[in-house]
């Protein structure tokens, strides 16, 4: 199947700084993508690639299957990081602007935004000024800018920043009925936790260069299962200077384990059974911030 | 270079337009305005007008000036021919002889205020001719000049007199020319020059500010957009050249609409006051001037209105973008010093040279066609150097815009700027 974005070897610099360095990466249909870095790493200036603002220095950018080129960007919905609405008109005035601006007519434009609106509850919003509304309500006001030609790519920076764990969780499922739907999903964020729960691919990027991409599952099995959390009674003291444990958060009933490299958890498992009372014994996936900070923190050495 | 959807054009365009439109600062601002300019171009009529219907009394408030002669004949032909010409405006009065102590008292009297003012013709004075006048009211040049006036003629008729002619003689002789400018192949028609000019400076006026408040919104809009990051999802939708044009045009309608509202306004205070239509007939303000104003308008306008696009998507904040705003209007200012000039020359090689240029040609080849037509070539070369100037602003501003309102943060240096021009 053609991916829907391809980035090839691309890079970009301003001036004497290199914002990004032949970084490559693909988007197939029906796919969430989340690219991750530390701020500051590139990621919108990746993303400005992508959606016609600005175009690389070298390398290329295809979309849709071909070069890219601004009569593609009528598939394509963006959400800048920063809120871009003109503060003194209307919501729904906002909208239909920037609805007909992306090709639709106006009657198309209400119909759709009446629609997204009942569905993300804003429908009491739509006639007053944007000035008026609270930063997290603009947030979803141009979420909807974003969808409402119905892209088949769709470009967020930083989609959920500001908003409570309500709005986040009900952009959240439209993102994920975005995806069965086919659609193209990429989001930038430097959350991780927001990733793991909602990303089938990743690509990681520090100073303009990947880190680590991959599909999520890949990429937490190549970090190996080296965490085990214990819930125990009994004395747990055993348990410092075992040569299978790196290091060891122990609360006294509740011990955090990193294991060392090549160790088998069920080993320790045993050893454990013999000294305590296990209550729980659970082998834990790196979470992607840990993956994240051993990336980062390794490129500075 | 892509290609410009004309389409996307029309609806930035739009957007802008209403947008502004609607504000309560552009209602004020068209409707104030005449109102404010009528004001002007009929009040110094309306009490000139009353005077001479005596409303403004006779003797009360009227400046009291004292001639001092040892010649009363002399002092008294100045004081009617001060009379016959300002009226009620004065009262004047004679003393004679003009003797030291009198001197002292008078200079007492002006002291005190018992008097507004006196002219001292000692024997030195009448062989002189030159003529003190001691006086409270110092700023009243049309007094002294009246009063100088008074006393050439009175000079003249006192020597005439001595030398045996009549005093009907006299009159007659020294009766002033009635002096009337006609407009070059329009004999018929009166040509007033105080409201004549008048008319030409309310249109200088309105084009000087016209194109300086809408290029000046203009570059807040941009700023806008820019601040708020609406750039951003803008450039994902349409091409930095689209949204510059539309906005520009957009806006530029505004300032359209509001001359067209100000011509209209002029066009129904002229069916009521009889002075506006004075003026205006006196200027000829007739269909093709009216043309003209609107072609020399819109041209300005997209010439500065691209130059302020690009000071807006320069700075990031307004105040940071005013010094610079002052580079931009520098022609439009220099421009309007030469209103005068090229007023009182309009052939010369100097009005030649500064209504071509193209930052100042919108007002000084436009005052050139309403004061003395120029040359047909003159016109047309005027047009293109600044529809040519316009091509080379958007190209040049176009560029800057596009890399300007994308960046943030500090402004740029000029090799900054000159290497946006070079990549964009």
């Amino acid at each position: 199947m053609t991916p829907t974005v391809e980035l090839i070897r691309v890079r970009k610099s301003y001036g004497g700084f290199t914002a990004v360095d032949d970084l490559s990466f693909e988007i197939p249909p029906a796919h969430i993508f989340g690219l991750l870095g530390p701020n500051g790493a590139g990621k919108t200036s990746t993303i400005r690639m992508m959606v016609g603002i600005t175009g690389p220095d070298s390398g290329c950018v295809r979309i849709f299957g071909e070069p890219f080129s601004r009569r593609a960007l009528h598939r394509v919905g963006y959400l800048p990081e920063e809120r871009g609405l003109y503060r003194r008109m209307t919501v729904g005035d906002n909208l239909v602007f920037l609805g007909r601006l992306a090709g639709l007519s106006v009657a198309t434009a209400k119909e759709r935004i009446g629609a997204w609106a009942r569905r993300l509850e804003i429908a009491d919003w739509i006639d007053r000024r944007v000035e008026e509304l609270s930063k997290g309500m603009q947030q979803k006001i141009q979420f909807i800018a974003a969808l409402l030609h119905d892209p088949d790519l769709i470009v967020m920076d930083e989609p959920f920043a500001g908003l409570d764990p309500v709005n986040t969780m009900q952009l959240k499922d439209v993102l994920v009925g975005l995806r069965t739907a086919g659609k193209s999903i990429l989001f930038s964020t430097h959350r991780m936790d927001q990733v793991e729960r909602l990303c089938d691919s990743i690509c990681l990027i520090d100073r303009g260069k990947s880190v680590l991409q991959g599909s999520l599952g890949e990429i937490k099995a190549g970090n190996g299962r080296r965490f085990v959390q214990i819930d125990y009674e009994g004395d747990g003291r055993f348990l410092c200077g075992n040569p299978l444990v790196d290091s060891l958060n122990d609360y006294g009933n509740h011990a955090e384990i990193r294991l060392k490299p090549g160790a088998d958890p069920q080993e320790l498992l045993r050893t454990a059974a013999r000294g305590l009372r296990v209550l729980r014994f659970q082998v834990m996936d790196p979470s992607l911030e840990q993956i994240f900070i051993d990336r980062i923190a390794g490129a500075d050495d | 270079m892509t290609e410009l959807s004309i389409h996307k054009v029309w609806i930035i365009a739009k957007r802008e337009y209403l947008e502004r439109v609607g504000t309560r600062s552009f209602l004020l601002s068209t409707f104030a305005t005449p109102v404010f300019m009528g004001l002007l171009l009929i009040a110094p009529a309306m009490i000139s007008a009353s005077t001479a219907r005596g409303i403004v009394s006779e003797g009360a408030g009227a400046a009291r000036i004292v001639i001092a002669c040892d010649n009363r004949a002399l002092a008294e032909l100045a004081r009617g021919e001060l009379i016959r010409h300002a009226g009620a405006r004065y009262q004047p009065s004679v003393v004679s002889p003009a003797s030291a102590g009198e001197r002292e008292r008078l200079d007492k009297l002006l002291d005190a205020g018992g008097i507004d003012g006196y002219v001292w013709l000692d024997a030195a004075a009448r062989a002189s001719r030159h003529v003190v006048f001691a006086t409270a009211l110092i700023g009243d040049f049309i007094l002294q000049r009246r009063l100088g006036d008074a006393l050439s003629y009175a000079f003249a008729a006192d020597s005439m007199v001595k030398q045996g002619a009549s005093a009907a003689d006299v009159a007659a002789t020294l009766e002033p020319v009635d002096l009337r400018a006609v407009r070059a192949g329009r004999p018929s028609s009166l040509y007033n020059a105080m409201r004549g000019a008048a008319v030409v400076l309310v249109l200088m006026f309105v084009m000087f500010f016209s194109l300086l408040s809408y290029g000046v919104m203009v570059m807040r809009s941009v700023m806008e957009e820019k601040h708020a990051r609406i750039s951003e999802v803008l450039l994902c939708a349409a091409s930095a050249q689209e949204l510059m044009t539309g906005k520009i045009l957009g806006t530029g309608s505004v300032g359209l609409t509001q001359i067209a509202a100000w011509f209209a306004m002029a066009a129904f205070g002229a069916s009521r006051s009889p002075y506006l239509r004075a003026a205006m007939t006196a200027l000829d303000v007739g269909p093709s001037l009216i043309v003209y104003f609107v072609v020399f308008y819109i041209l300005g306008y997209l010439l500065y209105s691209a130059i302020f696009a690009s000071v807006g998507a320069i700075f990031n904040s307004i105040d940071e973008a005013q010094q610079w705003n002052f580079v931009v209007i520098l022609p439009l200012i220099a421009a309007s010093a030469m209103i005068l000039p090229v007023a009182t020359a309009p052939d010369s090689p100097l009005s030649l040279a500064v209504s071509i240029f193209p930052f100042c040609s919108p007002i000084l080849m436009f005052e050139r066609l309403a004061v003395h037509p120029p040359p047909l070539w003159q016109i047309a070369l005027s047009l293109v150097l600044l529809v040519a100037a316009i091509g080379a602003a958007m190209l040049i501003c176009g560029r800057i815009y596009r890399t300007g309102v994308l960046m943030y943060g500090k402004r740029p240096t000029i090799r900054e700027l000159s290497r946006w021009l070079r990549h964009a």
